[in-house]
């Protein structure tokens, strides 16, 4: 189910009464988990047995893993872990990519080729839910964390509700030890989760579904060129909606999570006021990008071979992150233009390591990095290349002559809100955002609810998925 | 000082930021993430909250009560959905009623059930043809009711679906979602008039009289027209009957389409045509499927008047378009220009009858129904 959705409000509701209940610290726990798995099988069903098979297979090899002698026996096991978990994303996620892609290749030999007709439903979250206990096997392999002392802690680690579909990514090391002992959320603990549930789900029910996605739909969906003026601002709402999109996702999860009394991780950090791609990587989806950094870079060689090893890692890095998003060469292209980005940044910073921005150039360097990530998202947002150029051609006034797309509303909230998220990212961009709301007057503060909480209720969301929910 | 949920490290706090994310911890086991929570009075910042949310909401609902809404069903995918499995779930047997919005505000399904002793199905979909449910229930082996297909020229041969994505909806729409629609229809749409797409908040600011961009034509989108019961029985809303100016709105939101250019897909006479013979191809064949199985099929052109009548003579004339589909299907029809029970309703926007009027048409209506499926039923035929 989705977070925007009255069955959540529901089940939620009476997850949070059960948990209260005085019930011992295991039955809540076990409580968690059913609730978990219901909370998955309300979308389909039959996909919770991909769940339990991942589930059971990493515990599994893990527990092998800890009790084998010899280095090769730890490696099987852990690249068991690895190869079931790829594998069932790859037939998922990638199966019908992968045909195509061969039928292409055998095509430009002149060979006719009509793959079996391939007609699977990619079960949602799978990408999260794999990348979580690939981090448990990982981590216990790395020597970086010991097993679950149950399985029961394992099984609520991976499936834990708030960050099962679309994370937060969870390590191992964050959450099981937080299930090993009983946890209470005070009434304090409540009161700011559900604030930040409100602030979670006006960020995803107001500002992406109500006002950026129909802007961005307009360009991007539509048969027409855009102009110079609504290619930039269709991608500028896109910019807006997805970051109103996932990190209210993210502000929802760990609301919902606090109200429980477990925390979760920060998955933003004000992205948008990141001055270069570096930065930018350690504001945007910080669970996924760090997944990313430790298991696949680090493994690669990281640093620490050179400069051409680094680019190298850095590029392949970048390249299967653009993958994970989607089975779409338009993915592996935003991808590699990040990697691009990064290697540019890596040069200039040695080539200019004196150089030492004052705050205007800081400020040039932040809406210069915003307008480079721009241009990444009409990638990722476009549904093929076709598209994707038409919008870049309009953005560098390329499409003369394009009729008009936006009508004055939606250039006015597009521009609005953007320039509020932008402005907003650059003024928190050193701060938390318990730093900010310490500093609100309680009036205030009540007000700011009250509002928020009354358009996500007049906006009459249709329940619209969050749009890393495909990823 | 705030409280955490887990112990602070201090001691590594990176300039600037006052708590580690993992971007900040390369390689390493992550610990646990601490929260903070602000030290504020929650607790009357919540009661402050939640006081001021009420007055904004009973603000906003008594709004939408003088404007003259009453808490209705919501027309939803969801609610087409619960219709559609009837049909899998025991009543495929019965009359169903397909079609776009003429067959939906027009057929009244008590007045229906009072004359011919059964409650059809109600399947027809707003601004949307209905091949897309004919084919559907062509496949369907669970229908073996009666079928009357509801004919609105323009949306009908043009292929046009405002709602084209419902049935497949239906087919893939999880526990979730029929839970979200049951609790929508048990607590909120009896109780509230402002539960309506219609009144959301971003269809509301778009329709506002903003400045027209230079090289773009104001597009009035089509306002709310209906009340739903829970089973999709749908009248005309009283404002276009009490309210001649919103009536006009109907009208010129109409008129725009009859005065603008036609679409890209349709905007040479050849391209037309061939649109028109696609749908009716279509819709022969998934006659054929239903005839096979003994399913009986009886079309229905609705009334409608004023320009929209004159739009439709104009564009989609009956001999080259409504004639051109009985006698390719072989199905029979009820055409109102042949009928004068038929005829002479009040259609306060030209296309949909009233609700009284709807009853009214319904009363003539279903003998005539009953009679050509009776029809169909003759040996021989």
């Amino acid at each position: 189910m989705v977070f925007n959705s009255l069955t959540f409000m529901v089940f939620f509701a009476l997850v949070l009464i059960l948990h209260a209940m005085p019930f011992s610290w295991k039955t809540k726990k076990v409580n968690l988990l059913l609730a978990s798995y219901l909370f998955y099988a309300a979308w389909n069903p039959p996909f919770i047995v991909l769940l339990w098979i991942s589930t059971v297979v990493d515990w599994y090899a893990a527990q092998k893993l800890v009790h084998a002698q010899k280095q090769s026996a730890r490696r099987f096991w852990m690249l068991l872990s690895v190869v079931v978990n790829l594998g069932m994303l790859a037939y998922f996620k990638y199966g019908t990519f992968m045909l195509e892609n061969f039928q292409l290749l055998m095509a430009g030999f002149g060979i006719e080729y009509t793959p079996p007709a391939w007609d699977i439903i990619l079960p949602v979250g799978i990408s999260f839910y794999t990348f979580a206990t690939l981090s448990y096997t990982l981590d216990i392999y790395l020597k970086r964390a010991e097993p679950a002392r149950n399985f029961l802690d394992y099984a609520l680690f991976v499936t834990f509700f708030p960050h099962l579909v679309a994370g937060p990514i969870m390590r191992p090391t964050e959450l099981v030890p937080q299930f090993a002992e009983e946890r209470k959320a005070n009434a304090g603990m409540v009161r700011f989760g559900l604030a930040l549930m409100t602030l979670g789900l006006f960020q995803k029910v107001v500002l992406a579904d109500t006002f950026l996605g129909p802007a961005a739909e307009k360009v991007y969906d539509g048969a027409a060129a855009p102009g110079m003026l609504d290619a930039w601002m269709g991608t500028l709402a896109f910019s807006g909606q997805i970051f109103s999109d996932f990190a209210g996702y993210s502000t929802t999860a760990i609301g919902a999570a606090l109200c429980l009394g477990f925390a979760m991780p920060d998955n933003f950090r004000f992205p948008y006021a990141a001055v270069g791609f570096s930065d930018f990587w350690r504001r945007w989806h910080i669970t996924l990008s760090t997944w990313l950094r430790d298991y696949l870079y680090i493994p690669l060689g990281g640093n620490r071979h050179g400069p051409a090893r680094t680019y190298m890692a850095l590029m392949l890095t970048m390249l299967l992150g653009g993958l994970w998003h989607g089975a779409s060469w338009t993915f592996v292209v935003w991808g590699g233009l990040h990697g691009l980005y990064l290697a540019a940044e890596r040069m200039l910073r040695s080539r200019f390591s004196a150089y030492t921005p004052g705050p205007l150039a800081l400020f040039g360097f932040a809406l210069l990095t915003y307008a480079l990530i721009n241009v990444t998202w009409v990638f990722f947002r476009a549904d093929g290349f076709g598209k994707a150029w038409t919008v870049l051609s309009g953005m560098f006034g390329a499409n003369a002559g394009a009729k008009p797309i936006l009508d004055t509303y939606h250039l006015l909230a597009v521009g609005t809100i953007v320039g509020l998220i932008v402005a907003t990212h650059w003024r928190m961009r050193a701060q938390t955002l318990e730093m900010a709301v310490a500093k609100v007057p309680p009036a205030l503060l009540s007000a700011a609810l009250a509002v928020m909480a009354f358009a996500v209720i007049i906006a009459q969301g249709d329940g619209s998925a969050f749009i890393y929910f495909q990823f | 000082m705030p409280s955490s949920t887990s112990n602070s490290e201090n001691s590594q706090v990176r300039p600037g930021f006052v708590r580690l994310t993992a971007s900040d911890r390369p390689g390493v086991a992550q610990p646990v993430p601490e929260r903070d929570i602000p030290a504020m009075p929650w607790g009357p910042i919540w009661l402050g909250a939640l006081a001021l949310l009420l007055v904004l909401f009973i603000g906003w609902e008594w709004h939408w009560r003088a404007f003259g809404a009453e808490p209705t069903y919501r027309n939803s995918d969801g609610q087409w959905a619960q219709q559609r499995r009837r049909i899998d779930h025991g009543e495929g047997g019965k009359t169903v009623l397909i079609g776009s919005s003429r067959v939906l505000f027009d057929v009244q399904l008590p007045v229906w059930e009072k004359a011919l002793g059964e409650r059809p199905i109600q399947l027809a979909l707003e601004g949307t043809s209905p091949l897309p449910v004919l084919e559907d229930l062509a496949a369907d082996p669970d229908f073996t009711g009666r079928l009357l297909v509801g004919i609105a020229p323009d949306v009908f041969f043009t292929g046009f679906r405002y709602r084209g994505k419902v049935v497949d909806y239906t087919r893939k729409q999880g526990p979730s979602q029929r839970t979200g629609t049951w609790i929508s229809q048990t607590l909120l749409e009896p109780y509230f008039a402002f539960y309506e797409s219609d009144f959301a908040l971003g269809t509301v600011l778009e329709r506002q009289a903003w400045p027209l961009r230079p090289g773009m034509t104001r597009d009035l989108h089509v306002r709310r027209l209906s009340v739903s019961a829970l089973d999709r029985n749908t009248r005309m809303w009283s404002k276009l009957v009490d309210d001649p100016a919103y009536a006009k709105l109907a009208q010129d939101t109409w008129a725009e389409r009859f005065n603008g250019p036609p679409p890209p897909f349709i905007d040479t006479p050849e391209k037309l045509r061939k649109v028109i013979d696609e749908q009716i191809e279509k819709t022969a064949k998934a006659v054929a499927a239903l005839n096979a199985r003994g399913v009986e099929v009886v079309f229905l052109r609705a009334p409608s008047n004023g320009g929209y009548y004159a739009f439709e003579q104009k564009v989609f004339p009956r001999e080259t378009t409504w004639d051109a589909l009985l006698r390719r299907t072989g199905a029979p029809g009820i055409h109102f220009e042949d009928y004068p029970e038929l005829q002479g309703y009040a259609l306060p926007e030209w296309s949909h009858l009233s609700a009284s009027e709807a009853d009214r048409f319904t009363a003539a209506l279903a003998p005539l129904a009953e009679q050509e499926f009776n029809r169909l039923n003759t040996p021989g035929n």
